[in-house]
């Protein structure tokens, strides 16, 4: 079998910089502000992102930050877009350099015909397209504060870009209103100070408009604000874990939501501790989650077993970073997906659940809820750190329709009408019925060994054998709950691309790219990780010549999964990867595809 | 009546300690009339973490070395249960030894029954972390809970009781599970509960130990007291027990993590998250929030 080869990029179609006349209006563009950590440059792409926003445009907001407080490279990249975005523009039109070596990192990114603007109160470059403007000394001497340079440099950057005035103040107040009102005051004079500069400097004149998109209602939120939303909405109110790259803002935006509805977010002593207060309060009724990545994840793994054995429902969202041991904490990929299927010594049935959007990311939370309680198993949200972190244009979320399913829990009045409760009680899908400890009546035990019906320990080898089918069997029964997989592209494409969380943003890129040069694509995005859901990819597979699937790890790990469940198909299902700790950008991805004609796997 | 998990047989051997242990909760239990269905038992592993099963209450089964955390875990989700934890020595100060110092930290109301006997009996007589110099070949001084409970200065319940002396250790036991009840935090008791098999020391453990009551001028309520006496009676080669530390009076402040966390005893697994008119308004609420 031989894949169609896709045709080589043209690249000749870059339009220059505006000369003269009137400014060019840009519909999707790029800004990369790089400085020293401290030097405000999240500061400055999170004004950006908001103008950007109260003007319609998709926003993709990307941090690439070192692990570490203070010092250290760091940047952000700012997407404005009229057309849905969700992965980061591979040249920049504009860079904004707080020190020279922001300069040099982001030149590599600039666009043909992009700008440097850098702090020459820092450094001198003689590069050509390179402005320099003091805006640290510029705040120093006229607020008498230089830390101000990072306002003023939004400033410079909204008269070149053409912004409108009164609402690049209004993103001010909307971002410092719950300051000290000294500084909401002198961040305003800071924008003036910027654009002033701007306007006398000989070589800068506006050089760009930015278009205005139609989008309203629209916020701008990283997946694990979305996944917190969704726990509770999803009726879940205990959390417990421990601060880690790039998973701790669930347990942030918990501690802020929980404890007003009766909930409880503890950061506990370790990963060890999180993962079993959450088993302790799952036991004893509670939706209960904990939020970690690959390093605590490693940790936590006794703890999933042990909640598969017991069956316990509980959920873990794993926040993927560069791997292994401690890594890269604050870089993207997804290696953890082979040791989340695995997960565990012994055999346990668990689902590996993996939303690819913001939105995905908070009714899937919700889903995951139901799926664990009605299974009564572990339940883990794949997630990623571009998915995690990065903020992105999303819609409201629709609460109708929205459903709360406790599976087999029974009441109280239920429980007195039993002949006899047990927690391990055969049924013909394998998920028991469950009473929370305090009900009445009853009393139950749950154990991690091996148990009969009433949890007591039991090394009876019939008992053994239908209480490990028992388990593993809703493996099966469980499957047409499990969420289904997306498509998006063209139904008749010979091309399939295969992937799961964010990298549904720059493979959706890629595919728009792709059919513009006359080459039809096909995506099947997964969400169901394990149990594979052959019934729903087998289909996809025979309707293309080959699907390629591109994921962020250096062993194509979904591609083996893939190849295992669905072994006939293996010749067609071919692995794009990359491991350097960032997402593919679309064109980057077109790139590799186009290099690969069918070529070897990797 | 419906029929659910009763208690089985215990598979301790016969003349354990661990069976003083399970005497004095019985007893206990049926002293303070806690309904059985509104009690769970954390169990450890180990020998002594199986305790749940003989007993007609709830029963939840931990991982080794992570009862405390789970226990934790239960007593927040209802505050209404009566959560204890119970295991070996192994168990709670080998490899729940961060949990166990992190135990007196949170302060949640619940009681955490150590079954000490210098041994990890069920794979068959190593030494444990108390186990004293010489035991099969330790050369590691002895860790000493209870030293590393009261270095703590937290106004929980501390006590070190003798399986020989189930009377007693009756008593103590209802202290402490009152002393949860009132929602005063955590309380821990080290049982010196021998293992007859690989470490019989019945003989030498009724010889030797001392009763801080007995001595003057002991105040439980006093950490300093307490701390001076309970280091001459060990430097005396001898060994300690009786109440450890009690606050005298309960404390005007919450002290307890379940009551900090939950004043209305409402707890996230009693939370009504149904989705509701009441909790969707809430909901809305919270997305118009986010900006």
């Amino acid at each position: 079998m031989s894949a169609p080869a896709i045709p080589t990029a043209d690249r000749s179609s870059q339009t220059g910089p505006a000369v003269g006349g009137s400014p060019k209006e840009l519909t999707d563009l790029a800004v990369l502000i790089g400085g020293q950590g401290g030097d405000g440059t999240l500061t400055v792409a999170d004004l950006l992102a908001r103008y950007f926003h109260r003007r319609g445009l998709y926003v993709y907001l990307s941090r690439n930050v070192l692990s570490r407080i203070r010092g250290g490279h760091a940047d952000s990249s700012v997407r404005a877009s009229v057309d849905p975005t969700t992965s980061i523009k591979s040249e920049m039109e504009l860079i904004v350099a707080f020190d020279a070596q922001s300069l040099e990192l982001g030149l590599p990114e600039l666009a043909p015909d992009g700008l440097v603007l850098y702090d020459s109160s820092s450094f001198h470059s003689d590069r050509p397209n390179a402005i320099g403007l003091p805006f640290a000394t510029l705040a120093g001497s006229q607020l008498g504060q230089p830390i101000y340079k990072n306002t003023t440099a939004y400033g410079v950057v909204s008269y070149l870009l053409g912004f409108d005035p009164a609402e690049t103040r209004a993103v001010i107040e909307e971002r410092f209103q719950r300051r000290s009102p000294e500084a909401l005051e002198k961040n305003l004079k800071a924008i003036e100070i910027g654009r002033k500069a701007a306007a006398e400097h000989p070589e800068l004149a506006q050089r760009w408009s930015v278009a205005k998109g139609s989008l309203s209602g629209y916020r701008i939120m990283a997946g694990n604000q979305a996944v917190a939303l969704g726990f509770v909405v999803g009726g879940g109110r205990f959390f417990a874990g421990y601060p880690i790259t790039p998973a701790t803002e669930i347990m942030e935006y918990l501690g802020r939501y929980l404890p007003s509805m009766h909930g409880v977010v503890r950061q506990a002593e370790d990963e060890l501790a999180s993962i079993n207060m959450v088993i302790g309060a799952a036991y004893a009724g509670a939706r209960a989650m904990t939020s970690t990545s690959g390093p605590g994840l490693s940790l936590m793994t006794e703890g999933i077993g042990h909640a598969g054995a017991a069956e316990i429902p509980i959920l873990v969202a794993d926040c993927q970073r560069v791997g292994p041991s401690t890594g890269q904490p604050t870089r993207h990929e997804q290696s953890d997906l082979s040791h989340l299927v695995h997960i565990g010594h012994g055999e346990f049935p668990r689902f590996v659940i993996s939303p690819g959007s913001i939105e995905d990311c908070f009714y899937l939370t919700i889903d995951a809820l139901n799926l664990a309680e009605r299974w009564r198993l572990p339940v883990i949200l794949l997630l990623d750190q571009a998915l995690c972190q990065n903020g992105t244009s999303t819609p409201p979320f629709d609460l109708n329709g929205l459903r709360v399913d406790r599976g087999k829990r029974l009441s109280a009045e239920e429980v007195a009408k039993l002949e006899a409760y047990q927690y391990y009680k055969f049924t013909p899908d394998g998920s028991s019925p469950y009473a929370p400890p305090g009900t009445p009546g009853i009393t139950a035990q749950v154990t991690g060994n091996e148990h009969d019906e009433f949890g007591h320990v039991s090394v009876n080898i019939p008992n053994r054998n239908k209480m490990m089918a028992k388990r593993m069997e809703k493996l099966i029964h469980a499957l047409p709950e499990l969420p289904r997989p997306r498509t998006f592209g063209e139904p008749t494409a010979r091309i399939g691309l295969i992937a799961y969380g964010s990298t549904e943003g720059p493979v959706r890129e890629a595919q728009e790219i792709l059919a513009a040069k006359g080459t039809p694509t096909k995506f099947l995005q997964i969400r169901t990780i394990f149990p594979v859901l052959t019934d729903t990819i087998v289909p996809f597979l025979e309707s293309v010549d080959v699907a390629y699937v591109v994921e962020h790890n250096y062993t194509g790990q979904l591609a083996a999964l893939l190849r295992g469940a669905m072994p006939e198909h293996h010749k067609r299902i071919q692995s794009i990867v990359k491991y350097d700790g960032f997402s593919f950008r679309g064109p980057e991805l077109v790139a590799a595809l186009e290099g690969r004609k069918n070529g070897p796997v990797r | 009546m419906v029929q659910s998990a009763k208690a089985i047989p215990s598979t301790w051997c016969p003349g354990c300690g661990d069976f003083g242990l399970l005497a004095a909760v019985k007893k206990a239990l049926i002293e303070l009339k806690v309904p059985q269905h509104q009690t769970v038992l954390v169990g450890g592993i180990g020998c002594s973490g199986g305790i749940h099963n003989f007993l007609e209450i709830n029963g939840l089964h931990a991982l080794h070395g992570r009862l405390l955390a789970q226990a934790v875990g239960v007593k927040l989700a209802n505050p209404e249960l009566m959560v204890i934890a119970a295991g070996g020595d192994g168990d709670g100060y080998a490899i729940g030894m961060g949990h166990f110092m992190h135990a007196f930290k949170k302060n949640a109301s619940f009681l955490y029954l150590v079954m000490m006997n210098e041994t990890y009996g069920l794979t068959k007589g190593q030494a444990s972390p108390t186990a004293p110099i010489g035991f099969e070949g330790n050369v590691e001084r002895p860790f000493d809970a209870i030293l590393a409970a009261l270095s703590q200065p937290v106004p929980n319940f501390v006590a070190r009781t003798f399986s020989g002396d189930p009377k007693t250790m009756t008593k103590i036991i209802v202290e402490a599970l009152r002393f949860n009840q009132e929602g005063r935090g955590f309380a821990f008791i080290e049982d010196l509960s021998p293992c007859i098999t690989y470490n019989d020391t019945f003989k030498l453990w009724r010889e030797k130990v001392v009763d801080l009551a007995t001595l003057p001028g002991n105040d439980p309520s006093n950490r300093s007291t307490t701390f001076r006496q309970y280091l001459e009676v060990v430097e005396s080669g001898r060994i300690p027990i009786g109440v450890m530390h009690r606050p005298a009076t309960v404390s005007a402040e919450v002290e307890s993590l379940e009551l900090k966390l939950l004043p209305d005893h409402i707890g996230p697994a009693n939370a009504g998250i149904e989705l509701s008119e009441e909790n969707l308004t809430g909901y809305r609420k919270l997305l118009a929030s986010v900006r």
